[in-house]
This record gives structure tokens, C-alpha cells and sequence, in this order.
């Protein structure tokens, strides 16, 4: 068997590239991926793009062939993601290019740095609606850093070097190369090498702001801090790690914030937000001063903005500009490099610790502990049937530095709440743009950027079918990527919605129909497990884990249950909701939609 | 609320799709567009006028972060 990360017959090649051959447009292309540092690339050939993939064949890179491209944007997404490097993705014009779509919009959506090449139809047939002919840099435009349609084979050495500095320079996205196919076959002899392009410096915080944010933090009497996901991309998270640490400033992270600030830190609160916990709602709903670290108040992490934090003054530090004001007005705004702004503050703040207010927050700080002490979720579920947040929690404990790729839906919350993360990098969630079938192609492309690493994919029944075809890559590839596949037979956080604020109408959620999930994985030679029994889980986690390669965990979980704490739309993050406060909603219950009762392991946060 | 968009962009394929496309986008609807290319062509001047009831700030810090735009200068008319 083949080692890990490499396809069975790696290594076997019969068509060797000849030194002979001249140099096109396309090996241009492929020499500046190895000049720029690209080891992995994740695609699917086909016509446009294949003076690429000729290029690309004996080249010293490593492509990961997928079974759709949608795989391929993901898998170059969560590579990116784990790594922090540029993840590169490739397709070809038309299906192929649309198909990378929806993981474009991720890569853009949660700042992820990506380079997409797409193969085109050649110039002279562009704008002739030819075969497979998109307008591919038209339609991404509104969901790209920026995008270059490459007319030109003595444009590539610019546009190679610009798409790659933008990637990674300041606020990370997707940037996309359209690659005509008569560019790609081109002669380029004559250009120069690729050389990589240095990322821009992030300007340094004004002395200034500086000072405005210093000024108000030493008068708070009550201060959160509430760090987001650009504290990670600034690579500021020991400096947060500081700051909190030198302030005692109780802190709450959003979901793509989890792991600045370890889990089990005293000072963590939580995730705020529509499943935040009640700690961290509540205690910024209380708080005199916020100070927003690399966040961007998220509809979903702040509820009816209106009510957002009412009492605080705004602290706002990012280096992306355009965030400040942008939704909440900040009262002090630090535009520029976090790490700097963090280093330049945390002495002047941690010397207000016993200043005036010291007593004020000493108190502050104990009274938003007890709260969460006294709301920490529970892992004591009664009955057979298995508790999924108990279980996740108890595979964190088993997998504790293990990197988790989500999909989305509840189960993506109940990771969020219940998974102790220590690191942002590790925890891979489609947080913008909620896109299901994320999980699976983001765990393989985690595992690429590191064969060593444990790589864990928590799955729903729903998500898990819209990248299913993606288990063949990972057969193939040998990758043991551990899955989770928490079924209720429901998309259940839609049904969970329509059970609270659509009178019970369930409409569309109903899979249980779904196929034999065990059967699926084992059809793709992939070792598979079942558990439906609480008393099973412990054994079932522990065989999974030990599995050599990848494997399939299929648990069956109630269909009613729900994730607590829940703020409903458009409220306010006061307005929390636990599986008690149900009862008292004004539901309607048609008979024929009525739900089976919600097993009494659903238990309140 | 109205504003008048002084923009200067490189004379790039989609440079101009991009600020009107953003602008839109943003919540802000365009009244009037006049620009010209730079005689040695590698630069766009566009005024725009938009009306739209969010911040000026947020819409020129976002066409700021277009990696055509050079400059942008967003006030009210």
C-alpha cells in the first residue's frame, strides 16, 4: 500500500516529461507554483485547462485529483486554513469553473488565502459562446480579493506574482487566474522566472488611536474582550493570549475566534453569539467597555444589532479598515497590525488592574465567572440514545489536538460549544458562508498540508451526501481522516427553526430515507462503524481512533434534538432561549406535523 | 443621502464592473457615471453619483480595498 497522502500508483511514470519539450505558457505556470512554494494543488482536468495538466504531468507538485471541483476549492480551503499558507485549486472553464464556485465564496467570506486557476477557451473564441466557454472572472467578481483574466503569456509573470501577493497580503482571500488555453500553449521561452512577490507590511497602529483606546479601556469598570478570527489571520493569537492574561479581562470568541483564547482558560467565556453560552451573551450585553479584537460584529454573534452590548463603549482594533464603523460605531478605533496593537497596550492596561476600578473589575470578573460555572453545559444526559454534545466532548478529550473540519448545521454548533480548542487553526467551520458539504474536502486538504496530523471530520446526514464523492479521494490518497457522521435523518437545524418559529410546519427536512451510510463508506473501501446506544460510545470512539487509515463513524442521534442555547432571529443576544423556555413560546401544533417529543437528554445549557 | 465618487482605477479588465458592481452591492444606487481613460491609458478617472441611506465611510473603505482602485474619494452632493 501506497503511504499515506500519496495515490496508489505514485511515483509510477510512464509518460515522463522531456527535458526536450519547450517551455509554453503553461509549464511557465507550473515552474513559478514550484518557484512560489506550492507543494499541493487540488483539481479536476479537462479540456481547457489541459496544456496545464500536460504541464503539470512529472513536475515536482503534488496534485490531489478530487471527484468534483467543489471538492477541489474546499480541499485547497481547509489546506489553507490548517497551514496558513496559500491553498491552490484548478479547473477547468465552464462546469468546471462554476463548480469551484461556492468554494470561492467561502475562501472570500472567511478570509481564506486561495489562487484559482481556471482553464478557458481560447481568446479568439471568447465571446462566441464556444464549448464550455464562461465568463468565469464576470461571475466570481463579486466574491473574489481580485481575479486577473490572463490574455497574454507575457502577462503571466505579473499576474502569477500580484495573485499570490494579494492572497496572502493584509486581510487574506481568493484570488483567480482565467488561463486561455492558447495563453497556456503559448511560447514562453523568453520570460523571466517567477520570483515571489513580499507580502505587503500592515501599517502600525497610530499612536493616537492608541491612546483614544487606552483611555477608554482604563476607565472600564466592566470590560469584555471579544476576539474574532482575525486574530489568527494577524498571527496575533500569543499576543491575545497576552493581553487577556495581563488585563484579566473576561473574554468571549466568536465561532471563528475559538482556540485564541484555550478552552479551559478561566477568563474564556465562550462563543457569544446565537449559540453562544449564556456567559458570554450575557456578559456583553453587561459590559462598560467591549474591546473587539479582529472581529467584525457578525449578525450572528451579535443578534438584533440594535441591542448588541448597549451599555459599552466600542474599542475596535483590525487591521482591516473598513470593518471599523462598519455595523457598530466604535468609540475608539485601532486601524493596523494586531500584534502591534496588542504589544502596545497590554502594559498600560494590565497597570489598571488595581487602579481605581480594580475593585469594580475584580468583582466584574468574579460575577461573569460564576455565571459561567453556574451555565456550564452538561454532559450528565440521561436515557440510551446517544447525546451528541457528550459525545463530542468526550472525542475532544480522547483527540485533544486533533484538527476538526465541520459542516454546517447543528452539529457544527455543537462542535463550537462543546469541542475544547486550543488553537483557531484547528478548527475548520464554513463560518460566513455556512456552506454544507464543506467538512469532508476541508478535512482532506487538512491532511495534505500535514500527513502527521490527526484530522477529524464532524459531519451531519445532510451535509454529508453533498460531498460524499469525495470518500474516493480519500481512499485513494490513503488519508486517515476519522468521520463522524452525527444522523438525525433531518436537516435539522432547519427543522429545528420550523419547530420554533414556523408553528411546526415542517416542511423539506425529512431524510430518513438515507442511505446506509456504513454501506456508502465500506462501497468506497473505507472502514466503517455504527452506534446508536450512549453506552456504546466510549468503545465506538475508541475503535475509531485506532482505525489505520480512514474511517467512518455513523451515529444515530434523536431527530428532536436541538442546540441550546438558542437567541431567535432579529433579538436580542439577552434573549436566550434553553429547551425549558419552549414550552412557553406561542406555537401552533397542527396535528398532522406534530413532532415526536424531544428526549429528556436535550438538556438546557 | 447623495455622494459624488471621485475615483482613480487602473484601466484593467473589470476595473470598472468592479467599483459599480461594489457600489450596488453596498446599498447604494447610481445616479450618474462620467469618466474617461488617461490619454496614456493606464489609468481610469470615473465620478460616480449614488444615493444610498448607509455611511459614506463604509462604502469608501470598501471600494478602497479594490486592488484596482487607487484612489477614492467619497462626499456628499
Amino acid at each position: 500500500m501506497s503511504p499515506p497522502g500519496r495515490p496508489p500508483h505514485a511515483g509510477v511514470d510512464v509518460h515522463a516529461p522531456s527535458a526536450a519539450r519547450a517551455r509554453n505558457g503553461a509549464r511557465w505556470l507550473v515552474d513559478a507554483l514550484v518557484a512560489e512554494g506550492v507543494d499541493t494543488l487540488f483539481g479536476y482536468p479537462g479540456g481547457a485547462i489541459m496544456p496545464f495538466y500536460d504541464a503539470l504531468h512529472g513536475a515536482p507538485l503534488r496534485h490531489v485529483l478530487v471527484r468534483h471541483e467543489q471538492g477541489a476549492a474546499f480541499a485547497a480551503n481547509g489546506y489553507a486554513r490548517a497551514s496558513g499558507r496559500v491553498g491552490v485549486c484548478v479547473a477547468t472553464s465552464g462546469p468546471g469553473a462554476s463548480n469551484l464556485v461556492t468554494g470561492i465564496a467561502d475562501a472570500m467570506l472567511d478570509s481564506v488565502p486561495l489562487v484559482v486557476i481556471t482553464g478557458q477557451v481560447a481568446t479568439t473564441l471568447m465571446g462566441t459562446d464556444a464549448f464550455q466557454e464562461l465568463d468565469v472572472f464576470g461571475m466570481t467578481m463579486p466574491m473574489v480579493k481580485h481575479s486577473f483574466l490572463a490574455r497574454r503569456a507575457e502577462d503571466l509573470p505579473r499576474i502569477v506574482g500580484e495573485a499570490f501577493r494579494i492572497a496572502r497580503t493584509g486581510r487574506p482571500g481568493p484570488v483567480l487566474i482565467d488561463l486561455p488555453k492558447d495563453v497556456q500553449v503559448a511560447p514562453a521561452e523568453h520570460l523571466p522566472a517567477h520570483a515571489r512577490s513580499p507580502v505587503d507590511a500592515v501599517p502600525r497602529p497610530p499612536d493616537a488611536s492608541l491612546h483614544e483606546a487606552l483611555a477608554l479601556i482604563s476607565q472600564a469598570r466592566r470590560p469584555v474582550a471579544y476576539g474574532g478570527g482575525g486574530i489568527v489571520l494577524a498571527d496575533a493569537v500569543a499576543d491575545f493570549r497576552t493581553f487577556v492574561d495581563a488585563t484579566q479581562m473576561p473574554t468571549v470568541l466568536t465561532l471563528k475566534g475559538l482556540g485564541a483564547l484555550p478552552s479551559e482558560h478561566p477568563l474564556n467565556l465562550g462563543m457569544l453569539g446565537m449559540h453562544g453560552s449564556r456567559a458570554a451573551n450575557t456578559a456583553v450585553q453587561e459590559c462598560d467597555v467591549l474591546v473587539v479584537v479582529g472581529a467584525r460584529f457578525d449578525d450572528r454573534a451579535t443578534g438584533k444589532l440594535a441591542e448588541f452590548a448597549p451599555q459599552a463603549r466600542v474599542v475596535h482594533m483590525d487591521f482591516d479598515a473598513s470593518e471599523i464603523g462598519k455595523l457598530r460605531r466604535a468609540d475608539a478605533g485601532v486601524r493596523g497590525d494586531l500584534r502591534r496593537t496588542l504589544a502596545a497596550l497590554t502594559l498600560p492596561c494590565a497597570a489598571h488592574l488595581h487602579a481605581r476600578h480594580g475593585a469594580a473589575r475584580r468583582q466584574w470578573r468574579a460575577a461573569c465567572q460564576q455565571r459561567a460555572h453556574a451555565h456550564a453545559a452538561r454532559y450528565d444526559a440521561p436515557g440510551d440514545a446517544v447525546h451528541a454534545p457528550t459525545l463530542l466532548r468526550r472525542l475532544s478529550a480522547l483527540a485533544p489536538a486533533a484538527i476538526v473540519a465541520c459542516d454546517v448545521g447543528q452539529h457544527q454548533m455543537w462542535v463550537a460549544q462543546h469541542w475544547r480548542f486550543d488553537d483557531p487553526r484547528k478548527h475548520l467551520t464554513s463560518g460566513a458562508l455556512g456552506a454544507m458539504g464543506f467538512g469532508l474536502p476541508a478535512a482532506i486538504g487538512a491532511q495534505m498540508q500535514d500527513p502527521r496530523a490527526q484530522v477529524i471530520c464532524v459531519s451531519g446526514d445532510g451535509s454529508f451526501l453533498m460531498n460524499v464523492q469525495e470518500l474516493a479521494t480519500l481512499r485513494r490518497y490513503d488519508l486517515p481522516v476519522k468521520i463522524v457522521l452525527l444522523d438525525n435523518q433531518a436537516l435539522g437545524m432547519v427543522r429545528q427553526w420550523q419547530e420554533l418559529f414556523f408553528e411546526r410546519r415542517y416542511s423539506e427536512i425529512d431524510l430518513s430515507d438515507n442511505p446506509d451510510f456504513v454501506a456508502i463508506a465500506r462501497a468506497f473501501g473505507i472502514e466503517a462503524l455504527h452506534v446508536e446506544r450512549a453506552a456504546d460510545v466510549d468503545h465506538a470512539l475508541d475503535a475509531l481512533l485506532a482505525a489505520r487509515g480512514p474511517a467512518l463513524l455513523h451515529v444515530a442521534i434523536d431527530t428532536a434534538a436541538n442546540v441550546w442555547p438558542l437567541v431567535p432571529p432579529n433579538h436580542s443576544n439577552a434573549q436566550m432561549l434553553d429547551a425549558d423556555d419552549v414550552a412557553s413560546l406561542p406555537l401552533a401544533m397542527p396535528e398532522s406535523a406534530t413532532p415526536p417529543p424531544e428526549k429528556p437528554h436535550a438538556l438546557p445549557a | 443621502m447623495r455622494y459624488q465618487l471621485d475615483l482613480t482605477l487602473r484601466h484593467a479588465e473589470g476595473a470598472l464592473a468592479r467599483v459599480l458592481g461594489a457600489t450596488e452591492r453596498r446599498g447604494f444606487r447610481p445616479l450618474s457615471v462620467d469618466g474617461e481613460a488617461q490619454p496614456d491609458g493606464d489609468r481610469w478617472h470615473l465620478r460616480i453619483t449614488v444615493e444610498g441611506e448607509r455611511g459614506e465611510q463604509v462604502l469608501e473603505g470598501q471600494l478602497a480595498k479594490l486592488y484596482d482602485c487607487l484612489a477614492v474619494q467619497v462626499s456628499p452632493c
